[in-house]
């Protein structure tokens, strides 16, 4: 079976829209080669404004080929204590660059390289309590 | 209120037990659950290779607004690939097939999201859900 990952995004904003679905499965680099490795399935609380390192590429692409990895990274932000509050964001980059905002609830999808070993950093806008849960697939 | 919804189901086998989940957001307005987002702009190109391309532009986007943004590949050769840019910095590639989903609340105003296929002619699905786009007045 291997890795596979399926999106529906549903909305009314535009009438006649209303869902659009997309699956795929996780390959090696320009290859039908199912991706082999990943991190798991992981979980850490933030409550501080500090950044952190979710992943230290350094460490996770070593002997791979990372130049034309296909890896992928899942995040979402669960919350806190069973609630989610969209007025709780985290902050998502690679190395320096902000990507987006991941508030209550809200998940990403996204490719990853680390060309140059980029990290992926969070970092929370407020120091009010928030779990993440991520997990990365690579070669 | 507007009502825009992203959901992901992921399975794996690559553990010694199978990873499932599925979960779903409401894309909101930032930092509110009370409005959803509700602008949106989507399209379908073909990015021919070699030259890169502003796909979603960091100037007529909303500073620090809560969009969400797909982007897949629709290429079938597997060997076929798009690189995802942002602000300077190379997010990954997207082989035939794949997709992405992110949030993008574009710090600042060089954050623009650039495709620049690296063989051949790429067909790409794109969607931005967004909040806050005033289109420009037409002048000539």
């Amino acid at each position: 079976m291997g890795t596979t990952a399926a999106i529906t995004i549903s909305s009314d904003i535009m009438p006649g829209f209303t869902s659009y679905y997309k699956t795929m499965t996780l390959t090696e680099a320009g290859s039908i080669v199912d991706l082999k490795e990943t991190t798991g399935y992981s979980r850490k609380k933030l409550a501080s404004t500090s950044a952190v390192d979710l992943f230290t590429m350094a460490n996770l692409f070593v002997d791979s080929d990372a130049v034309s990895g296909g890896g992928k990274v899942f995040i979402k932000n669960v919350g806190w204590n069973g609630t989610i509050d969209k007025s709780v964001g985290v902050k998502v980059f690679i190395d320096t660059v902000e990507i987006g905002v991941l508030y209550g609830g809200d998940w990403l999808m996204m490719p990853v390289l680390a060309t140059d070993g980029e990290d992926i950093v969070v970092q929370p806008g407020t120091d009010d309590a928030v779990v993440l849960e991520w997990a990365l697939f690579y070669q | 209120m507007a009502t825009t919804t992203a959901a992901i189901t992921l399975s794996s086998d690559l553990l010694s037990d199978t990873l499932s989940l599925a979960t779903s957001t409401v894309c909101t307005k930032a930092g509110t659950s009370a409005d959803g987002l509700d602008q949106a702009r989507m399209g379908y190109n073909e990015i021919p290779t070699g030259t890169s391309f502003n796909l979603l532009d960091g100037t007529a986007a909303a500073i620090d607004k809560a969009n969400k943004v797909y982007i897949c590949n629709n290429s079938t050769d597997e060997t076929y690939y798009i690189t995802i840019v942002i602000d300077a910095k190379t997010i990954g590639r997207l082989y035939a097939g794949d997709w992405m989903f992110i949030p993008w609340n574009v710090d600042d105003a060089t954050h623009d999201i650039e495709v620049t296929a690296s063989t051949g002619t790429n067909p790409i699905t794109w969607m931005c859900f967004h909040e806050g786009e005033t289109l420009e007045t037409q002048a000539d």
